[in-house]
């Protein structure tokens, strides 16, 4: 019987409520006991009875975080970043849990396919995956793909991310089929005919450049008119990395009328403009994204919707691109930012340090909300696919999965090549002196990341020094 | 190559004495008006070169010029070469079709790959913006952007300027102020248009850019140019006149009568193009023979080519007294020289 025994650590579960010191008991692979209060050890698991003990004194304990927005590129883009490399990525960054967007190659567009990455992820993974079904066969946005096959086979939510559901006509359809499934549509929201061609933020920035602007309205009137659609066919939907001021109003005002509809924010689109294309010699492409870096006015918005709880989830939009493609010209440069590993520093640096929101809302956002959204709360099994250990994510559930994540609030790094563990290393962020940290990753009771040597505390010291970047 | 200049070479100013410092001219919008003056200025002082029954001075000789085209041209890629062969330099070709650009070889591997056989200057196009950019940073030679993209094409936006200097007596000082310039067309695909408007705002001339809105954006406002739809209502007004091409194949979708298809093809869906039609533009946008005759006196027409006859220019004002689109052409010669000159010059002494 395996377990593990954390001490003294600042316990965040938004769930229960809990802000408080305390321990955490893992046995076999599950939550056996949570007791906020320094020493009273109430679930009986004595310190000699457990195989290890973590002192986590001034450290933050969360439920392991989650991810619902990842592309982990297998199958297809082996050469950018497998399973195995996305999810070490993961467990370095704190991440438990990821959801991978279908838009590999082949696309994960029929229940083979989901079965593939759930094979896949048993063989090579560090963390859990679970995969995310196209809407439409070959995410073409034609005809809709085999929905209730793939939820069946453990499909958390259908996206054909990567590409817009454009189609007024497919989209009702597919709110409609996926309703019963109660999962939710995660919609990339990009109206085509707006954005052909078109590589950044249609601003003054692509005025001076010579590029093709993509304005915010392209993604406003998706969502517009998708939460139209919705009105009378009441599917979970789900708006992908939201990068528009205006997106954040039309989200807002669903979420008023009581309709289904949720929102994620991304790192990037929380701390960058559209100023970055022009840095580091200009035409950036480590600045490329889709849905493009906006305005200082977008960010407020943005940062707005998360304070007041118009956007609840925080994913990353993990997207890894080899050297070789990055460095081609802006225009034929693909679209992405990596995620995994800075995510968790720059949220508190974008939400927690400003005051925006708090701890607990922060991890909230990381954990219970993303499970929620892609249904991995549930407590059993019953009608669903998922297996029992992997039951109660995103909260610390006694007889719940046990996943855990530890945080130094204090530790400072710098983000350089040789502190990421993905293949790739396309972000813009490198080079960034960061706060915060996860110093150890815990999946089902297992230590997949153990960081806890180079923590701030108790040891008093500064963290070791490392190489400067070069970028 | 034959050297026999008899000719006493001119002498433009040494690389040291003037303000200019870059191994690569990649547009007007990053140089300060002291730089563009002294690329104008080093012009004039090659412009004579053109006059003369022998053509060339030993400016550039032994050095290597390389045109890099990865888009189509043949004036802009004829006007380098005279220039360079002018210079005494030796000139070498390469363009896209038929090279290892077409066997997925990158950019920068390309532009790596002839540098090392020993060039001192490479001449990029590139159909996307900030190309030459990327180039540039990939090697250490000079390095001269003959158009990317949307972004600049310098030496086309220097010899307007130049032209126009010259055609309203500006010369001695390159100072332009007083000056108002329209631009006609199709700004937001135009590179031209880019490196113009840089060039002419900060010498001190006024800039207007006229077309319909799909093609003349409000948002151009932030490059430091006025906007307006109407050209008769600025045509009274100007002292130049610069006519652009349309661009068919830099607009998505292709819809508008004897429109080419657009580039790429392929499966892409295609959007609607940025007007109705082409007869419809030129009722609003040609400079026809009646428009021309509006023109204040002294102002000129100018067209960067290659013109579409009948479309956005008219035959009568193409080839008539205020034209002085051959006088582009001929200036063209004499920027390009100076580029070459200064941008060899600046990578050698930083060498």
């Amino acid at each position: 019987m395996s377990s593990l025994l954390i001490t003294n650590a600042r316990i965040i579960d938004p769930v229960s409520g809990t802000d408080a010191v305390g321990d955490v008991a893992i046995a076999d692979g599950l939550i056996a006991a949570v007791a906020p209060r320094r020493g009273s050890n109430a679930a009986g698991l004595s310190r000699s009875g457990a195989e290890r003990v973590i002192d986590a004194e001034g450290l933050i304990l969360t439920p392991g975080l989650i991810d619902p927005h990842v592309h982990l590129r297998e199958p297809g883009g082996e050469d950018a970043e497998t399973i195995a490399t996305g999810t070490a990525a993961a467990v370095s960054g704190g991440f438990t849990s990821v959801c991978c967007m279908p838009n590999t190659n082949p696309p994960l567009d029929d229940d083979s396919m989901i079965e593939f990455v759930y094979r896949q992820a048993e063989r090579t993974a560090h963390c859990r995956v679970f995969p995310v079904g196209a809407v439409s066969i070959g995410r073409k946005g034609e005809e809709l793909a085999e929905l209730m096959l793939m939820a069946a086979a453990g499909a958390v939510g259908f996206s054909d991310d990567g590409d817009c559901v454009a189609s007024a006509g497919l989209m009702a359809k597919a709110l409609t089929y996926i309703r019963p499934t109660g999962l939710a549509l995660m919609q990339h929201c990009q109206e085509p005919s707006l954005t052909r061609g078109a590589s950044m933020h249609a601003g003054s920035v692509a005025t001076r450049l010579g590029l093709t602007g993509w304005p915010r309205v392209a993604e406003e009137v998706i969502i517009e008119r998708d939460v139209r659609l919705n009105r009378a066919i009441g599917c979970r939907y789900h708006v992908q990395h939201l990068s528009s001021g205006g997106s954040v109003e039309i989200v807002r005002r669903a979420r008023r009328e009581g309709q289904p509809v949720s929102a994620e924010a991304s790192p990037h689109h929380l701390l960058l403009t559209h100023d970055e294309v022009e840095n580091n010699g200009g035409y950036w492409t480590a600045a490329k994204m889709n849905p493009p870096l906006r305005e200082r006015a977008d960010i407020d918005a943005i940062l707005e919707g998360v304070a007041d709880g118009t956007i609840t989830v925080l994913a990353t939009d993990h997207a890894p691109h080899t050297p070789e493609r990055k460095a081609m010209d802006f225009d034929s440069a693909p679209f992405g930012i990596i995620g995994l590993e800075t995510a968790l520093a720059l949220y508190i640096e974008a939400l927690v340090a400003p005051g925006v929101i708090d701890w607990p809302r922060l991890v909230a956002m990381m954990t219970i909300e993303p499970a929620r959204l892609c249904r991995l709360d549930r407590l059993d099994s019953a009608g669903g696919t998922v297996p029992s250990a992997a039951l109660g994510l995103g909260q610390l559930h006694v007889g719940g999965a046990g996943d855990v994540t530890l945080i130094d609030p204090a530790m400072e790094w710098t983000v350089t090549p040789d502190t990421l563990a993905g293949r790739s290393r396309n972000t813009p962020f490198l080079g960034r002196r960061v706060r915060g940290r996860a110093v150890a990753t815990i999946v089902g009771g297992e230590v997949r990341m153990d960081r806890l040597a180079e923590r701030s505390l108790p040891v008093r010291a500064a963290p070791a020094p490392r190489p400067a970047a070069s970028v | 190559m034959t050297t026999m200049s008899v000719a006493p070479p001119v002498s433009p100013p040494t690389a040291t004495e003037l303000p200019w410092t870059h191994r690569c001219l990649l547009g007007l919008q990053g140089l300060s008006c002291e730089e563009i003056r002294t690329l104008l200025h080093t012009a004039a002082s090659f412009a004579e070169v053109s006059g003369r029954s022998v053509k060339k001075v030993p400016a550039l000789r032994g050095k290597v010029v390389a045109n890099l085209f990865f888009e189509d041209s043949t004036r802009t890629r004829l006007s380098f070469t005279l220039a360079a062969q002018r210079l005494s330099a030796d000139v070498i070709d390469l363009s896209a079709a038929g090279s290892s650009v077409s066997k997925g070889e990158s950019t920068a591997d390309t532009a790596r790959n002839v540098e090392a056989m020993g060039v001192d200057a490479l001449v990029v196009r590139h159909r996307s913006s900030g190309a030459a950019g990327l180039v540039g940073a990939a090697v250490r030679c000079a390095v001269v952007n003959a158009g990317d993209g949307r972004h600049e094409h310098p030496t086309q936006g220097l010899l307007d300027i130049y032209t126009l200097a010259e055609a309203h007596g500006r010369l001695d000082r390159f100072d332009l102020s007083g000056l108002r310039v329209a631009i006609v067309g199709d700004i937001v695909s135009s590179r031209v248009a880019r490196s113009n408007i840089a060039g002419l705002t900060k010498l001190g001339a006024q800039v207007v850019c006229v077309g319909p809105a799909t093609l003349v954006p409000p948002s151009l406002r932030t490059l430091g140019c006025a906007v307006a739809d109407d050209l008769d209502a600025v045509l009274g007004e100007v002292d130049a006149v610069n006519m652009l091409r349309i661009q068919f194949e830099r607009h998505e979708g292709s819809g508008a009568q004897g429109a080419r298809p657009a580039p790429g093809g392929g499966d892409a869906p295609r959007g609607s193009p940025a007007f109705p039609s082409i007869r419809e533009y030129a009722r609003g946008y040609a400079l026809t023979a009646e428009r021309a005759r509006r023109l204040k006196p002294g102002a000129i027409v100018m067209h960067p080519g290659p013109m579409n006859r009948g479309i956005e220019i008219a035959d009568e004002v193409a080839d008539g007294p205020r034209s002085v689109i051959l006088r582009q052409v001929r200036n063209g010669l004499a920027v390009r020289m100076a580029a070459l000159f200064l941008c060899v010059s600046a990578s050698e002494s930083r060498a």
